[in-house]
């Protein structure tokens, strides 16, 4: 037996090292073959990168972050004032008759953002996240305080409009049975109102974020383990997720493309197949160096399986520990240092890092791709934008996701998984308040997109590029200088660049369609091409005024067949390597599918990219007098309205952003100062300021003007 | 089951002795009420309840139960009807009682049930070893290490709650809900149902306070709720009780009377084993047997001959 034994041992023995030497060899030159193909084009040993160091969760000044009204509304939160025993015996109408006019208003409340998250209610169960709940909106919304605050303690002196929590809290006190619990009055009180008005979530996940389990007890991990071995060991829970997965864009990087003229029908749209930039032009045979941002493993080239779970990246979207990055030029493979088990231990909910590590560094870097997103929004302060700086959202508090599909839309890619306004939350009279002017704000609403007003300038916390001209590339002699923001002007693989920091956006009507230039499409000829164009005009009544950044740039196109073209430029045999244009169009042609006909020019192109972050506060939207001159004169208000002394019309009119403030804080924003006519009226198609010549769609009944008896 | 098998013996016929000798002394047949006198108990009020299914699951983690097929806020398994079972001591159903909204769409209306833990319990009554208990907090409680498995107490029970356990073969109980006996037996305890419910359905008090609290609603409110208290005098009252804007047969709530069931079974049983008749029977019985047994060998009959002979 014995004798049998040792040679079967020996011989398996040298089996098992075989193949795993071929493993090793296989594995190593699978991996990083691009890497080494990017890096180091003479064999010189292997340089593996290391990953980069989480941002610091610090402010400007050098103190923790910490986002103000979040943080105090939590504070507040956890305080319980003291039980009201005994609560004034009358119906909602008695209450209404006696209070009278004495009844609590919008401007009796103390704070327009609350934070439900009593120590009461979660005394039994802690199953979710503290809710967000906005006040004032709620108030403004219903009209009635008297609707939530329903009763008031029976002494003298107390408020009418006590805390919820101070006559509801622990369930069943045998004293008062007839009295529900925090929570239960919590919920009683808001899935009445939002079932009754049809309005507001209605489904507990569409108040409530989920508390996420310890993951540290559920990950089962081998010492390290490769990505593919995580993401099996997340599916052992987690399939239906896997399967989810494998239908979103964030997967597929295609899908319905519903907002696209002629393309509604069409789910074949994406970045993995048809579109064009004028960043780095497209995807196809550019794959391990565009894929790094992809939410997966291993996509090198056509052939990768998009129905292979173990390869989805989970740990990309679901890292808390800040720490897991992916080799920028690596397929999307992570970086080989990463303790992936630690990671893995404490997955939770996606967070502006998790998003934010692709979405800011679109184009290849920090702010290049965004006018109104960059790094800065990891740890954001208020003025650079309010929710997240202030109220310390993360992104899926607006983009919420069901299956693994994220709403919102943009306009630089097709594909949307749902949309996502203002409006959403901030409902369409969002200006609350019944004076004056909140009723011309809510009626600016219906012509103006939210971020007119409250996104004056973007780009206003980092330059982002504006004009990226690829005709100029290849010149590797060419001196680099540094513009007045410190950003490079030239890169011998890229071409010529400008950056542009606090910029006033181009305004253009948008009715929320984008006309798209795909792979393979005509370009114009003559002038520019536009690569993607915001839908919409003066006489459409679903347009809106919205702010856009433009990204223009010189990208080559086909001369003969009058296409833009699609270089391949990452690579063996791509541009960065051999600076030889020719071959990476023929290449790039032939991963796109489309005809290059041998001869190429460079042609200008142009693209709308929407900006909805950097919401700045309301004190630094764009001020009444910023578009309407007329508003400047001293009497203009009082034109239509009766002369209120106690109303000081000018200082409303020019409240609002601050230009030259800006510009003493170190913003590039001296062009703006004192600027009328902020947003062009004749440009987008009115005869002047509508306040002299009339809105789009009736004219002002006063007469009072010269010509403005046409029909506009 | 740790119980002797001689064990068992001595104790029923003690309690067999006992009852008749106990009995003997009362001149009525009737069973007397094991209703303890200050309960704890339960309102359910339908009209609030919105089929979130948070008490099954709290349920579920409470009593350690195991994990569900279909995960608790999956609300597809609300499309059929549901009864408690060893794995889950409630379950919320859902109904469509007719009413309809302005879209003209059926509103629906959700029902937790779960076991309504009798004032006279007849399973309790039922159970021939003593191993299910009516305790003085209201709580109908389970012991196994005195059940043998007869399964009497889910034929008794009018509501059909108690499941027995088929898919254990060496140690299977009967399984029910506790009213989370243990929970509600410290200090300030609640059933983990009840204070689980993010809109407080369910309230838990004295049996008292949420009778009158019941009433209470039903009289301030008469248009929303129909006038009854399902389970105040059902089989003679239980501690888990419901109001609702719907007529409870649409609920799938049964039509009961309010005598409790224990008397009909417990009058049979006490008539039977009156003046130790029953015993006497038995007896009589078995003598005769033996006595036919006995004529037969004495006439030399094969019984296997005879069996044969029946067969053909």
């Amino acid at each position: 037996m014995r004798t049998l034994f040792k040679p079967l041992l020996i011989i398996s023995a040298s089996l098992i090292l075989i193949a795993g030497g071929l493993f090793f060899i296989n594995y190593d030159a699978g991996s990083t073959l691009s890497q080494a193909f990017a890096a180091a084009p003479e064999k010189a040993p292997k340089k593996v990168p290391s990953p980069p160091k989480p941002p610091e969760k610090v402010n400007p000044d050098g103190t923790p972050w910490s986002p103000a009204a979040q943080v105090a509304a939590m504070e507040r939160a956890k305080e319980v004032p003291p039980f009201v025993k005994k609560v004034k015996d009358e119906t909602a109408w008695e209450r209404k008759q006696r209070l009278g006019e004495n009844a609590p208003t919008l401007n009796d409340q103390d704070y327009a953002y609350v934070v439900l998250n009593s120590p009461i209610v979660n005394k039994d169960q802690d199953m979710y996240e503290p809710v967000r709940f906005m006040h004032k909106k709620h108030a403004n919304v219903t009209g009635d305080c008297l609707k939530c605050h329903h009763a008031s303690a029976d002494e003298p002196g107390a408020s009418e409009t006590a805390k919820c929590s101070a006559c509801h809290q622990e369930a069943f006190n045998p004293e008062f049975p007839e009295r529900p619990g925090l929570k239960a009055a919590y919920h009683r009180q808001c899935m009445t109102c939002h079932e009754e008005q049809e309005k507001g979530p209605m489904g507990c996940t569409d108040c409530h974020g989920k508390n996420v389990p310890d993951h540290s007890k559920l990950v089962k991990l081998p010492k390290n383990p490769s990505p593919t071995q995580v993401t099996t060991e997340c599916l052992r829970c987690h399939e239906d997720q896997g399967e989810d997965m494998l239908k979103s864009a964030h997967w597929l990087w295609k899908g319905p493309s519903p907002y696209t003229v002629d393309g509604e029908k069409r789910v074949d749209s994406g970045k993995a197949t048809n579109t064009i930039n004028n960043f780095c032009i497209a995807l196809p045979s550019n794959w391990p160096r565009c894929t790094s941002c992809h939410a997966g493993y291993g996509w090198k080239d056509e052939t990768f399986d998009f129905t292979d779970k173990s390869h989805i990246d989970c740990l990309i979207c679901h890292d808390t520990t800040d720490t897991y990055a992916k080799v920028p030029t690596d397929a999307g493979m992570p970086y080989p240092q990463l303790d992936l088990v630690e990671i893995a231990e404490h997955v939770g909910k996606p967070s502006r890092k998790t998003c934010g590590d692709c979405h800011f560094q679109g184009g290849g870097g920090d702010a290049v791709k965004h006018g109104d997103m960059n790094a800065i929004l990891y740890y954001p302060t208020r003025k650079c934008d309010v929710h997240m700086g202030d109220l310390d959202f993360q992104c899926h508090d607006c983009h919420k996701t069901r299956n693994h599909k994220i709403s919102g839309r943009s306009l630089s890619l097709p594909v949307a998984e749902g949309a996502r306004s203002c409006e959403d939350c901030h409902t369409s009279q969002p200006h609350h308040g019944n004076n004056l002017l909140d009723h011309h704000l809510n009626r600016h609403g219906e012509h103006i997109a939210c971020m007119t007003c409250h996104s004056p300038v973007y780009a206003k916390c980092k330059p982002t590029k504006t004009w990226w001209d690829w005709s100029k590339a290849g010149d590797k002699k060419r001196e680099v200088h540094k513009d007045k923001y410190g950003m490079p002007d030239y890169f011998w693989k890229k071409g010529e660049f400008l950056w542009d920091e606090s910029v006033q956006p181009t305004y253009a009507w948008y009715n929320g369609t984008v006309e798209r230039y795909l792979i393979g499409d005509k370009i114009d000829d003559d002038g520019v091409t536009e690569i993607t164009q915001p839908v919409g005009g003066i006489k459409d009544a679903k347009s809106r005024i919205a702010p856009f950044k433009i990204m223009a740039g010189k990208q080559p196109a086909d001369k003969n067949n009058r296409t833009l073209l699609t270089p391949n430029l990452f690579g063996p045999k791509g541009y960065w390597k051999n600076v030889d244009w020719d071959q990476a169009f023929k290449i790039g042609a032939e991963a796109t599918g489309i005809e290059y006909s041998g001869e190429y020019e460079w042609e200008e192109t142009k693209m709308y990219w929407s900006l909805n972050h950097e919401v700045t506060p309301k004190e630094m939207a764009l001020s009444c007098v910023q578009c309407h001159e007329s508003l400047t004169q001293e009497r203009s208000c009082d034109r239509c309205h009766q002369d209120k002394r106690d109303v000081d019309f000018k200082a409303l009119s020019y409240k609002g952003v601050d230009f030259k403030t800006m510009a003493a804080r170190g913003r590039d924003t001296l062009d703006l100062v004192e600027k009328t006519d902020y947003i062009n009226f004749k440009a987008l198609g009115y005869k002047g300021d509508p306040i002299i010549y009339g809105g789009r769609f009736k004219q002002l009944p006063l007469g009072w003007h010269k010509d403005g008896k046409e029909e506009q | 089951m740790n119980i002797s098998r001689r064990f068992f013996m001595k104790t029923s016929a003690v309690a067999v002795g006992g009852a008749v000798s106990a009995k003997a002394g009362t001149a009525k047949a009737e069973s007397r009420s094991r209703a303890p006198a200050d309960p704890f108990g339960c309102l359910v009020d339908l009209t609030q309840c919105v089929g979130c299914r948070k008490c099954e699951q709290a349920c579920n983690e409470v009593n350690h139960l195991p994990e569900p097929k279909v995960a608790f806020d999956d609300s597809r398994v609300l499309d059929c009807k549901r009864r408690p079972d060893q794995n889950a001591f409630t379950v919320v159903n859902r109904y469509y009682p007719g009413k309809k909204d302005e879209q003209n769409r059926l509103i629906p209306a959700y029902a937790k049930i779960q076991c309504m833990h009798c004032q006279d319990p007849a399973c309790v009554s039922a159970c021939i070893v003593g191993a299910l208990t009516k305790q003085e907090n209201g709580a109908v409680i389970y012991d196994k290490s005195k059940c043998i498995g007869c399964r009497y107490c889910m034929v008794a029970c009018p509501f059909g709650i108690p499941a027995y356990e088929y898919d254990q073969p060496f140690t299977p109980e009967v399984r029910k809900c506790t009213y989370c006996f243990e929970r509600i037996s410290k200090e300030g305890g609640k059933p983990g149902c009840a204070s689980v419910c993010p809109v407080e359905a369910i309230t838990f008090g004295k049996r008292d306070t949420v009778l009158a609290l019941a009433k209470d609603k039903i009289k301030k409110d008469p248009g929303r709720y129909i006038n009854k208290v399902y389970g105040e005098e059902e089989v003679g009252g239980a501690s888990w009780m419901y109001i609702s804007e719907h007529p409870f047969e649409k609920l799938g709530f049964l039509t009961l009377p309010k005598k409790p069931l224990p008397t009909l079974p417990e009058t049979i049983q006490h008539t039977m084993f009156k003046f130790l008749w029953a015993p006497i029977t038995l007896f009589a019985a078995l003598a005769g047997g033996m006595w036919v047994f006995n004529r037969r060998q004495m006439t030399g009959e094969d019984i296997s001959e005879e069996r044969g002979a029946d067969n053909e």
